[in-house]
């Protein structure tokens, strides 16, 4: 026994590349693990059901889910396509988003740019009046904002959708925070240089807020792409109507198919998770490429 | 730009004065003029989105001058829209109304238009007057649905028990789910909502009322109440599954009919179509009730907008659409809801439409109505609480008459308001 112990001992002090694990170390790391894959699990299992939902023409909601569908089967989706008009919805609810978003990104940073940049009289307060719209809910609006925009003759057009969203409060402060992380002594140089503000704005301010705008991407989009109660209330002919307003017309007075509605469902995410795909890679990206501190 | 943008703005404005200007000094539009009108309707949405055009087609047909754009909402934000319309002033010509309660709150906020031209012989009389306020009627019953019970043929036979017959009460058809319960193979005898829909008309099944004579105060919180809840709370984990087991899930019932492992389920006649797939052959009966025969019934309606310029074209439609031949038609054939037409000769299509056998049994349903009650403004509130005291009492966390107490109690103080 005792000649393992000296054997051992200096053993220990040789450095190892490969660390190895002691009792409590593996059990810490296999306890992090099992949190993970249960957390996992429980994130991922919606979309699973949402899916196998889908594909399963005698589809209920019950309460103990079938993960193997007894009869997969497309028809929900052929169904879903044969009885509205859903390529024709899906292209209006992605147009929609798309203007919404490169709009909000123009209006939110050259705005978050005066709040933070430009020195005039009362702009902490014009920013706390801003901030504080945050607060009010769309649906105590919903009835003075729909009679404003009927003065305008706006009503079920996509105008009048947009309208309400061309800035948004939250966007205008997450990037008017991140401007404030961009050191003034960039914007000084610039100036020596003879570079106005629209000139700092572009090439100095907007590149070393990325991982903000990337954000503001992905939050303008869903906000968008997710809207049911405004374009709801104010869009009116079938040419016209949204993803959200379709998928919630799937469900009848009394009945639902909800394969039909799951096929619809699965549609909705697939645009939402190819944007968080690709946004994901700048925020990275812009976190990197954001030198000096 | 923002220059452009006013002058479009007050250019719509003084278009819209002179229109309005137009309307009050001129006399209304020739009936040759052609117009169109706006009709929102939730009754085609989930899947009957085409019947309703074959009906628009056939109408537009035979009336080349007059145009309906439809606008479909789905059902669930039905009322959020058409509010925000009503309070606007944009409300549609023609707009759907689910059911009687909704008439009630547009009727006394005068949102509706008095129907003058309608021809009253072509609908059920019953259903007609439900949408009568003072002798004047102010909507046209589109579709009516009934609650029925629904058996399997199968079930049935193996326990060796008769099928249900129209002379049956709760104790034959407790008799019968019992029989056909064999829990070991998941199979259930009789399946019912534990509800505050079902508990209203089980109320009226046995000799009860929900509200007194005035509807100031609940009436069920008596011998006859407790029994009525008894009924309705005493089948989960007998002859019906309990909660865990999946009850009161949407489709729950209907998943286990379809698969052939539910002797009877008491639901709407919506269902028709979707048990077409039934793994079992299966028939319709009117719901048994205990000292008196009462069946819950569903109607929707269309109603003309106070506000609409088109009030002659708007009752054409809505007429059209609440009861001509092309109509009937659809709806019978698509198995869409029921016509609320009282022509006998039209509705006997619905007779031979095929299986189930006994299609009668939806007319004899709807000969003796269980009303449903006229709750006020806090209606949903209203059918919470009962919905809720009634799974307490399931569940046993409370005893029948606590729950009824309790739900007694909490109603009668939101009835006041």
């Amino acid at each position: 026994m005792a000649d393992v112990v000296v054997v051992a001992g200096p053993a220990l002090t040789i450095p190892v590349r490969r660390h190895r694990m002691t009792g409590s170390e593996l059990a810490k790391r296999v306890a992090l693990y099992v949190v993970l894959v249960v957390g996992a699990a429980l994130m991922v299992f919606p979309f699973v059901w949402t899916i196998i939902t889908s594909i399963s023409p005698e589809a209920s909601l019950t309460v103990s889910p079938s993960l193997i569908p007894t009869d997969p089967s497309l028809s929900g989706y052929a169904e879903l396509f044969a009885n509205t008009p859903f390529a024709v919805v899906v292209a209006n609810s992605l147009g929609l988003a798309v203007v919404t978003t490169v709009i909000q990104l123009f209006t939110g940073s050259t705005a978050a740019y005066a709040f933070s940049r430009l020195q005039f009289r009362g702009r902490t307060v014009v920013f706390g009046i801003y901030l504080a719209t945050m607060m009010i809910p769309l649906q105590v609006l919903i009835v003075p904002l729909f009679s404003e925009l009927k003065v305008f003759g706006l009503l079920d057009s996509y105008v009048g959708v947009l309208l309400p969203s061309l800035a948004s409060a939250f966007g205008i402060f997450l990037l008017r925070q991140a401007i404030n992380q961009v050191p003034r002594e960039l914007d000084e140089a610039a100036t020596l240089d003879g570079a106005g503000h629209f000139r700092i704005f572009w090439t100095i301010i907007l590149p070393n807020i990325r991982p903000a705008l990337a954000t503001l991407v992905v939050f303008a989009f869903m906000g968008s792409w997710n809207n049911f109660l405004w374009p709801l209330i104010v869009l009116s002919s079938p040419q016209l109507q949204t993803l959200p307003i379709a998928l919630a017309n799937l469900q009848g007075q009394y009945t639902t198919q909800w394969d039909v509605v799951m096929a619809g469902s699965v549609i909705s995410i697939l645009p939402m998770l190819a944007l968080y795909i690709f946004a994901q890679k700048y925020i990275i990206q812009g976190v990197a490429s954001s030198g000096i501190k | 730009m923002q220059h452009k943008k006013w002058m479009a703005a007050a250019a719509v404005a003084a278009a819209g004065a002179l229109a309005l200007a137009g309307c009050s000094s001129s006399a209304p539009p020739k009936a040759s003029a052609p117009v169109t009108i706006t009709y929102t309707n939730f009754i085609s949405a989930g899947g009957n989105e085409a019947n309703l055009t074959t009906i628009v087609k056939a109408f537009e047909k035979a009336n080349p001058n007059i145009t309906v754009k439809v606008d479909t909402v789905p059902y669930t934000n039905y009322d959020t829209k058409l509010q925000t319309d009503l309070a606007a002033g944009t409300a549609s010509d023609v707009f759907d109304i689910d059911g009687v309660g909704n008439y009630l709150n547009y009727q006394a906020n005068g949102q509706l238009a008095q129907i003058t031209g309608a021809d009253a012989s072509l609908y059920s009389a019953a259903l007609l007057d439900s949408y009568q306020t003072g002798d004047k009627q102010y909507g046209l019953p589109t579709s009516f649905s009934a609650v029925i019970l629904y058996y399997n043929k199968a079930l049935f036979d193996a326990a060796g028990v008769s099928y249900p017959s129209s002379s049956w009460t709760w104790s034959d058809e407790m008799a019968a789910a019992k029989k056909i319960s064999d829990p070991a193979k998941g199979v259930f005898g009789l399946y019912q909502p534990v509800t505050y829909n079902e508990f209203y008309k089980v109320l009226v099944q046995n000799g009860g009322s929900f509200l007194n004579q005035a509807g100031t105060k609940v009436a069920f919180n008596n011998a006859k109440g407790v029994a009525a809840a008894n009924w309705l709370v005493q089948k989960s984990g007998t002859v019906m599954p309990t909660v865990a087991q999946g009850q009161g899930t949407p489709n729950d019932d209907t998943n286990l009919f379809l698969a052939g492992k539910l002797g009877m389920d008491i639901t709407g006649t919506w269902e028709i179509g979707a048990f077409a797939k039934a793994v079992s052959p299966w028939d319709i009966a009117v719901e048994p009730g205990n000292t008196k025969q009462a069946s819950a019934t569903f109607s929707n309606a269309v109603g003309i907008a106070v506000t609409s310029k088109h009030k002659d074209a708007a009752e054409k439609w809505a007429e059209y659409l609440s009861s001509s031949k092309e109509e009937v038609n659809v709806r019978i054939s698509k198995g869409w809801e029921l016509p609320t037409i009282a022509n006998k000769t039209q509705l006997a299509q619905y007779l031979k439409e095929g299986a189930p056998d006994n299609r009668q049994a939806v007319f004899d349903a709807a000969k003796s109505i269980a009303q449903s009650p006229v709750l006020g403004s806090n209606g949903n509130q209203i059918q919470d609480i009962m919905t809720n005291e009634l799974v307490e009492a399931q569940a046993g966390r409370s005893t029948v008459a606590q729950a009824l107490a309790a739900a007694a109690s909490q109603i009668n103080a939101l009835l006041g308001q």
